[in-house]
């Protein structure tokens, strides 16, 4: 059996290198670099133990980092979600012409991120963007609001731009989700007289738990992250305050006075952890395994 | 089973169907392909190949006048050139990367040099350059490359900023010459500001992008500066007045564009005076070189309004550096000698629209009259303290903090006591 094996190996074996190039060595290169001290030229000065760690701690910035990053993550998956389960639903149903919205659909979703949070700078801008404009000349606005400006609105700003480019695939899994429910369940609940509401609440949505819950870990994974949109929209304003943990984490090693690779490091480190919770936190208390038990149990 | 391993006539088709000959064909070519690839690396002309990073000044210009530059230097004997052109925003990053990587370039541009000095990765000028190429530079630029008393930064190009106003503006706000002091200049940026229309008197970028040079160049002219003698200043009570009175631009006399602190420079400031909308802005000889190009705006250039008996202005001179590694000196020295040798710098630096660091390139430069302003202006610049490595770090706290002070409820003694106290500590 020993040719079996090694058989085995060789068809493995591209796989395990990508893996082992593209996820692991990298896993290792940050956790090493994160125990590191460089100089501002990129120099390894030696090791430093869990210091990066514990100065990590003390960085003044930090609670309000984390606060903008919950914050993000939280309110640009909800919001993309609800409207998401409302776009799959109409999506769902059959009518002239939707073929041509489900692709338009995919449109946020094929382009750059780049691109497309630069486009929405020049929307925003208070000066030349199309948002003030449309906004004072519908007189919703008395005059213009200096969107990517001030405090009160940066995160706002960013948030539409952050659901906006998450909607496409959201939809999508829960179309497919909405795809995969039998249609005899839906005729049995209209012979014993369900209500639409009732019909939507009570087999709709538990029947849809399997593709929500990817559909919200996954978000989870990319909004949190998302680099491009929080960076692009945000780069006007200085300090800290309107950072994620991911453009904070750039900005230690790259932008701030601290140039401080291995700070960044450990930061990267603490946010591979804090998703990884996250997701465990939120897996454990929705209850992956009933999602499946309601699936089964009711279809 | 084993034995099929040594029979290929059950070992090809049936077994091990991915390994035909087919495969094992592509295999070798492969490695012929990688082979051949290193034999390449090697160069033509003798030696292993040069890494040369260099800035994007712009989309144009900087690929093909270096691209054409790497290729003559090949042609003339020297090892091929590993050329690689990378924009602003990432170029520290990368940078970063390769020294982490253990993989430095050979020839980097940069806008700063001396913490690459100070980790001993740079040969000083003497080993890399000939004599004649060292004495051309000017003498103020030369003095900005030295660290420690030694020549690190061997200048590259330089650009000097100026009092940019819109003559059209002025007229129509009866304004007749750019102002000379402070008074005049909040006077000038009232009467801009009172025409309405959404124009702006002054519009005063301290977003994060630039901020450290629009502040130096207010700081200098209200009688502060960064350093005395060896000792931080950047809390002096002159610095403090000065970034009040920014502040009071913002938020008292609200003759500045809206959130001053949170405005770039490129897509900000010079935006908004290449739409016509702002009476001055300090700009530099690339946003004239734009503003001819569009034809949009009637401009002047004018020294800077000024609380001093002369006005004074920013210079900023970018660095080459030759980075020390094994068996390199010789064709790093070839590679900088070609790019010293007059024409070749003037040529790019006059195509980029930047001003010349050598004495030969002043000559052949004067010619043009467009560049008379910011050529006068030259001599008398002023250069950040690049020559510190802890400038490196007060830089980007100055970029990323400067501009809080001018938000509203801002408090200038307190972002700059917090500058002070981190350029102290720096190192």
């Amino acid at each position: 059996m020993r040719g079996r094996r090694w058989e085995a190996l060789l068809w493995l074996g591209p796989s395990l290198a990508l893996i082992g190039g593209v996820v692991f060595y990298p896993a290792v290169a940050l956790v090493g670099a994160s125990l590191g001290r460089y100089s501002i030229t990129g120099v390894y000065q030696g090791s430093v133990g869990a210091d990066n760690y514990a100065r990590l701690l003390q960085q003044p910035a930090l609670p309000v980092v984390l606060v903008n990053t919950a914050v993000w993550v939280a309110v640009v998956v909800g919001i993309t979600v609800v409207i998401s389960l409302g776009l799959a639903q109409l999506l769902n149903e059959d009518f002239p012409g939707r073929a041509l919205v489900r692709w338009a659909l995919i449109v946020p979703w094929a382009a750059s991120l780049i691109m497309t949070s630069k486009l929405f700078v020049w929307i925003y801008d208070y000066y030349f963007g199309a948002l003030n404009a449309l906004l004072t000349s519908l007189r919703v606005l008395p005059q213009p609001v200096d969107w990517l400006g001030e405090d009160a609105t940066v995160m706002g700003a960013m948030i539409a731009v952050g659901v906006f480019v998450s909607l496409p695939f959201t939809t999508y899994v829960l179309l497919a989700g909405l795809a995969s429910i039998p249609g005899d369940v839906y005729e049995a609940a209209r012979v014993d007289g369900a209500s639409r509401w009732a019909t939507y609440r009570r087999l709709t949505l538990p029947l849809l738990k399997p593709a929500l819950l990817v559909a919200v870990v996954l978000n989870a994974i990319y909004v949190f992250n998302s680099f491009p949109i929080v960076w692009t929209l945000n780069d006007r304003n200085p300090g800290f305050a309107h950072d994620t943990m991911v453009t904070y984490m750039y900005k230690i090693a790259f932008k701030s006075a601290l140039r401080d690779v291995g700070l960044a490091a450990a930061l990267g480190v603490v946010n591979v952890a804090l998703i990884l919770l996250a997701v465990l936190a939120y897996l454990r208390t929705v209850r992956w395994d009933d999602g499946d038990a309601a699936v089964s149990g009711r279809a | 089973m084993s034995r099929c391993i040594d029979d290929l006539e059950c070992g090809s088709s049936r077994r091990w169907p991915g390994l035909d000959t087919g495969w094992l064909r592509l295999l070798a070519a492969l490695v012929a392909v990688a082979a051949l690839a290193v034999a390449c690396d090697r160069g033509a002309g003798g030696g292993p190949a040069i890494t040369v990073v260099i800035a994007d000044y712009s989309k144009d210009h900087t690929r093909p006048f270096w691209q054409a530059l790497a290729e003559r230097y090949t042609k003339q004997g020297g090892p091929k050139v590993d050329l690689r052109i990378i924009d602003w925003n990432s170029i520290d990053q990368q940078v970063s990367t390769m020294i982490q990587n253990n993989q430095p370039p050979d020839v980097l541009n940069l806008n700063s040099f001396s913490s690459y000095a100070r980790d001993g990765l740079l040969y000083p000028a003497d080993d890399v350059l000939s004599p004649t190429t060292r004495d051309d530079f000017l003498e103020a630029f030369a003095r900005g490359g030295q660290y420690q008393g030694k020549l690190y930064g061997l200048p590259i190009l330089s650009s000097a900023r100026a009092f940019f106003y819109n003559r059209d503006l002025f007229a129509r706000a009866g304004l007749e010459t750019p102002p000379k002091t402070w008074n005049d200049f909040v006077q000038a940026a009232k009467k801009i500001q009172a025409l309405g229309g959404g124009v702006i008197g002054y519009a005063l970028p301290l977003g994060p992008e630039e901020a450290q040079a629009e502040w130096a160049i207010w700081m200098w002219n209200g009688g502060g500066d960064w350093k005395t003698g060896d000792a931080w200043t950047i809390n002096s009570e002159a610095n403090v007045r000065t970034l009040g009175f920014l502040a009071d631009l913002a938020n008292r006399h609200r003759v500045t564009q809206v959130n001053p602190g949170k405005t770039n420079r490129t897509d900000g400031a010079f935006q908004l005076f290449k739409d016509g909308k702002v009476g001055m802005v300090i700009g530099f000889s690339p946003l004239a070189k734009q503003l001819d190009a569009e034809g949009k705006v009637k401009y002047g250039v004018a020294e800077m309004p000024t609380t001093l008996d002369k006005p004074v202005t920013l210079g900023v001179e970018d660095y080459l550096m030759a980075f020390k590694k094994k068996d390199n000196r010789e064709a790093v020295k070839k590679f900088l000698d070609l790019y010293y040798q007059p024409d070749n710098i003037t040529k790019w630096i006059t195509a980029e629209g930047f001003l010349p660091v050598t004495k030969s390139g002043l000559e052949r430069m004067r010619a043009n009259s467009a560049l008379k302003p910011y050529l006068d202006a030259l001599p008398n610049a002023r250069l950040a303290p690049t020559t510190d490595p802890a400038w490196d770090r007060v830089k980007l706290d100055v970029q990323q903090n400067i501009g809080l002070a001018v938000q509203p409820g801002g408090n200038s003694k307190q972002v700059l006591d917090q500058l002070q106290q981190n350029a102290v500590a720096a190192k």
